[in-house]
C-alpha cells in the first residue's frame, strides 16, 4: 500500500517534469530554428513573424533557465528575508507591492525613446546586426544588468547606483558615477530633443499636435489640482481624449492658408521653442505642466507599446530592408562607422542600458515584495524592452529601403535637392522617386520627408503603415502618422522637463558644497540659475546638433550610446564588485563577460570618434578638414564664422568623449584593484549588506 | 471568465499604481486621514518631490 501511494505521488510529477522538458526542447528549437532563419536568409523578403518568434522563444528561454540560474545560485534569492519594502513600509517609497504591478510599474520607468529610435537608426546597416544585438544583448547582458542591480539595491534598502558605487569601490567611484550620470543627462537630453526637432521641423500638424499638449498639460495640472483632485486616471483619459481631438485639428491646421505657416518652424527655431520650454518646466511648479504631461504620456507610450505589438501579430508585415545593407563598411549615411562597433552603441536601451542601472536602484526596490520578485520584475521588464526595440526594427524595416534612407539621410550626404537625393539613394541600390515621395508625404499630411533625419519620422511611418493595415487603410494614414508623432514627441518632452529638473537638482547639489544658498531648492535666485546652466548646457548641444550639415544625429547619437553604455560598464563594475564580495568570484562571468563586452566596444567606438582619420567618423579629423578648408580660402563670408564654430564643436564632442572614456577607465581600474585585493586576500570582503530580517508577509496577499 | 478578470484587476490595479491613486488610498489608510482637495495636494507635492528628482530613463 505504501509503495502504491508513493507511484502514484511519482507519476504524475515524473510525466509533468518530462512534459515540461519536452516543452522546454520545443521552445529551444523553435528559437534555434528561427534565429537560424533570420540569419541565413538572403534570398528574399523575409517576414516579421520570424523575428517575433526568434525573440519571443528565446527570452522565454532565458528567462526559464539563465535568469533562474542567477536568481537561486547566484544571488540566493531568499524569499524568508524580508525586503526593504516590508521591513522599511511607509506607505510611500517603501510598499511591498504585487509583482506584475511592479513588473509594469518598472517596465513603464525603463521604457523611453531609446529601444525606439536605436534600433531605427540601426537598421541602416539592415535588419540582421541590430536584431541580433537586440536579442543577445538582452538576454544575456541588459537583463543581467538591471537584475543584478535591482538585487543590490533591495539588499541595500534601495540605495542608488551612486551609493552603492561609493560603499562598494570607494569615494572616488561615487564621485565619478554622480559626474557621468550629469554628463550623461546633458547629452541625452540634447539628442532626445534634436529627435523631436527633426521630426516636427517643416510640418504644421506635428508642430500644432504637440503644441496643444501643453495647454492640455496645463488644463490637466488645473483639473487634478482644484476642481477634482485626486482623479489621475479620469483625468488623464480626459486628456488623451483632447490629445486624440488635437491630432484632428492639426489636419485643419496644416490645410489652413492662415494657421499653417504660424506652424511651420524652421530647426533652429523649434530648437528655440524646446529649449524654453525645458527652462519652463524646470522652473514651474511640478503640478502645473511636468506631473499631469508624465501621467498621460505614461499611459499613451503603454497603450501604443501594446496597439503596435498587436499591429504586428495582426498584420505580420513583410521586412523590406535586407539583412545586410552596404553600410556595414562604415560609409552609411544616417552615421558613419562600420558595424562594429557602431551598430553595439547605437542601440543601447533595448540590448543594454546604462539608464536602467539607475531606474533598478530606484523606485522599484523599494517596491519587491519578496526577493524573488527580483527576477520577473528585473530580468523580465528588460526582455519586455528588448522586444519594443525589435518592434521599432520591425517597423523600420517594413518601409522600402530607398524611402527609408530618403527620410533618414541628412541633406549633406545625399543632396540639397529632391532630385539630388533620390539620384544618390538609388545609386546605392535602393531605388526611390521624387514624385513616390512626395506621395507618401501627401499621404501622411506632410510636405516633404526628405531629410527628416532622428529616426522618430520614419518610426512614424512604419507604425503608421502597420496601424492603417490594421484598419482603415490609406484613408487613416495620416492621423496614424501624426498619432505616432505624438507619441513619440509627448514621452520625449516628458524626458526632456524631468531630466532638466533632475540635471538641476544635481547641480544644485555639487554647488551646494560651495554656497550653501545655492543648494537651496526653494531658492528662486538659485534655482534659475542653476536651471539655466542644465538647459544652456543641452540647448548648446541642440544648436549644434541642429546646425550641423550632416544632420546632428551623425555626431550626437553615438556619443549618446558610448555615454549611456559606459554607465551600463560602471554598473556592471559595481555588480561584478559586489558578486566577489559575496563570495560568488567563480560566478564572475555573469557581469563579467557583459562588462568585457562593453568596455570593448565603447573604447573602440571613443577612440574611433575621437582620433579616427576619415572626418565623418573622427571628431578631431572633422575639425582638421574644416580647418584646412578655412585656410585655404575655400570658405568666405559668413560661412567662415560657421566653420569656426563647427571646428569648435568637434573639438568639444571630442573632448567630451575622452572625458568619459577616463571617467569610466578609473571607476574600472579602481574597481579592478579591489576585485584583485579581495581574490588575492589582502583586502576584507565585506559586503554592505542590510541584516537579515525574517519576513512576515504573505507574499499570496498582496 | 475568473482568469480574465484576475488579469483584468491586475491591469486596472497598474494603471492607478501608475497614477498614483493606489499611492494615495495607502497614504490616507497610513495616516488616518480622509480624502480632501487639501490631503490630495499636499500628498501630490510630497510626491512629485520625491518623483522628479529621479532621473527618467532613456
Amino acid at each position: 500500500m505504501p509503495q502504491a501511494t508513493a507511484t502514484n505521488v511519482a507519476a504524475p510529477w515524473g510525466f509533468k517534469r518530462i512534459l515540461g522538458q519536452l516543452l522546454w526542447a520545443a521552445v529551444a528549437v523553435v528559437a534555434a530554428f528561427c534565429l537560424a532563419g533570420i540569419a541565413l536568409n538572403r534570398e528574399e523578403h523575409i517576414n516579421s513573424v520570424w523575428l517575433v518568434l526568434a525573440s519571443g522563444c528565446t527570452y522565454a528561454l532565458g528567462y526559464r533557465f539563465y535568469a533562474r540560474f542567477i536568481g537561486t545560485r547566484v544571488m540566493a534569492l531568499d524569499n524568508r528575508r524580508a525586503t526593504p519594502a516590508e521591513r522599511l513600509k511607509n506607505g510611500h517609497d517603501f510598499e511591498p507591492t504585487n509583482k506584475w504591478i511592479l513588473f509594469g510599474h518598472h517596465f513603464a520607468a525603463i521604457a523611453g525613446p531609446g529601444p525606439l529610435v536605436g534600433p531605427v537608426l540601426a537598421a541602416q546597416f539592415g535588419y540582421l546586426p541590430g536584431t541580433l544585438w537586440i536579442i543577445i544583448g538582452a538576454v544575456v547582458g541588459g537583463a543581467v544588468q538591471d537584475f543584478v542591480i535591482l538585487f543590490a539595491s533591495m539588499r541595500r534598502d534601495g540605495k542608488s547606483l551612486g551609493q552603492m558605487a561609493r560603499e562598494e569601490i570607494g569615494k572616488l567611484g561615487g564621485f565619478v558615477a554622480l559626474l557621468t550620470v550629469l554628463m550623461i543627462m546633458i547629452i541625452l537630453l540634447a539628442v532626445v530633443a534634436l529627435v523631436v526637432v527633426n521630426a516636427l521641423a517643416g510640418s504644421p500638424w506635428g508642430t500644432f499636435t504637440i503644441a496643444a499638449t501643453m495647454p492640455i498639460a496645463l488644463f490637466m495640472g488645473w483639473y487634478l489640482r482644484y476642481w477634482r483632485p485626486g482623479r489621475v486616471l479620469e483625468c488623464s483619459a480626459i486628456g488623451f481624449l483632447l490629445v486624440v481631438a488635437a491630432i484632428f485639428a492639426g489636419q485643419w491646421v496644416a490645410e489652413s492658408s492662415t494657421w499653417a505657416p504660424v506652424f511651420t518652424l524652421s530647426t533652429v527655431a523649434l530648437a528655440f521653442c524646446i529649449t524654453i520650454y525645458g527652462f519652463l518646466a524646470s522652473a514651474l511648479p511640478v503640478w502645473l505642466l511636468l506631473s499631469p504631461r508624465d501621467y498621460l504620456s505614461t499611459f499613451v507610450k503603454l497603450g501604443v507599446i501594446f496597439l503596435l505589438a498587436l499591429g504586428i501579430i495582426f498584420v505580420r508585415p513583410e521586412l523590406q530592408l535586407p539583412a545586410f545593407t552596404r553600410f556595414t563598411d562604415g560609409t552609411g549615411p544616417i552615421f558613419a562607422g562600420k558595424i562594429f562597433p557602431f551598430c553595439f552603441i547605437t542601440i543601447a536601451c533595448g540590448a543594454i542600458s546604462g539608464f536602467h542601472s539607475l531606474i533598478s536602484s530606484g523606485t522599484t526596490p523599494k517596491m519587491i515584495a519578496k526577493e524573488q520578485h527580483a527576477c520577473p520584475v528585473g530580468y523580465g521588464s528588460m526582455l519586455l524592452e528588448s522586444f519594443v526595440a525589435v518592434m521599432a526594427m520591425i517597423a523600420a524595416c517594413v518601409m522600402q529601403p530607398g524611402v527609408y534612407f530618403a527620410v533618414n539621410s541628412p541633406a549633406g550626404i545625399v543632396g540639397a535637392t529632391p532630385a539630388a537625393a533620390v539620384a544618390t539613394i538609388s545609386s546605392w541600390g535602393f531605388p526611390v522617386g521624387v514624385a513616390e515621395m512626395q506621395q507618401l508625404a501627401q499621404s501622411v499630411g506632410e510636405r516633404t520627408l526628405f531629410y527628416r533625419t532622428g529616426g522618430a519620422p520614419s518610426l512614424a511611418l512604419g507604425m503608421a503603415h502597420i496601424f492603417a493595415r490594421s484598419g482603415g487603410g490609406q484613408a487613416v494614414i495620416g492621423f496614424w502618422y501624426h498619432f505616432a508623432i505624438m507619441f513619440e514627441a509627448l514621452f520625449i518632452l516628458t524626458i526632456i522637463d524631468a531630466g532638466t529638473r533632475v540635471g538641476r537638482f544635481m547641480v544644485q547639489d555639487l554647488l551646494g558644497h560651495v554656497h550653501s544658498s545655492l543648494g537651496r531648492t526653494s531658492w528662486m535666485p538659485g534655482v534659475i540659475a542653476t536651471s539655466s546652466a542644465v538647459v544652456l548646457a543641452w540647448g548648446y548641444f541642440l544648436y549644434q546638433g541642429v546646425r550641423d550639415p550632416l544632420g546632428g544625429i551623425n555626431s550626437l547619437w553615438p556619443l549618446f550610446g558610448i555615454a549611456n553604455q559606459l554607465l551600463a560598464a560602471i554598473a556592471l563594475c559595481v555588480a561584478t564588485t559586489i558578486l566577489i564580495k559575496m563570495h560568488r568570484a567563480r560566478y564572475v562571468w555573469i557581469t563579467g563577460v557583459p562588462l568585457a563586452w562593453l568596455v570593448t566596444i565603447t573604447f573602440t567606438a571613443a577612440w574611433e570618434k575621437i582620433f579616427s582619420p576619415a572626418p565623418r567618423i573622427g571628431f578631431l579629423a572633422q575639425a582638421a578638414q574644416l580647418e584646412a578648408a578655412l585656410s585655404s580660402g575655400a570658405i568666405t563670408g559668413a560661412g567662415m564664422a560657421q566653420t569656426r564654430t563647427l571646428i569648435f564643436n568637434a573639438r568639444l564632442d571630442a573632448v567630451i568623449c575622452g572625458v568619459f572614456l577616463v571617467l569610466v577607465a578609473v571607476i574600472l581600474v579602481d574597481s579592478m584593484r579591489i576585485w584583485g585585493g579581495i581574490l588575492r586576500g589582502s583586502r576584507e570582503s565585506r559586503v554592505a549588506e542590510a541584516p537579515f530580517v525574517l519576513s512576515r508577509l504573505q507574499a499570496e496577499k498582496i | 471568465m475568473k482568469c480574465l478578470q484576475a488579469v483584468g484587476a491586475v491591469i486596472l490595479s497598474l494603471l492607478r499604481e501608475l497614477a498614483d491613486e493606489n499611492a494615495y488610498r495607502r497614504h490616507l489608510v497610513m495616516y488616518g486621514r480622509i480624502h480632501s482637495a487639501e490631503e490630495w495636494r499636499r500628498f501630490s507635492d510630497e510626491r512629485s518631490k520625491a518623483k522628479y528628482s529621479r532621473v527618467k530613463c532613456c
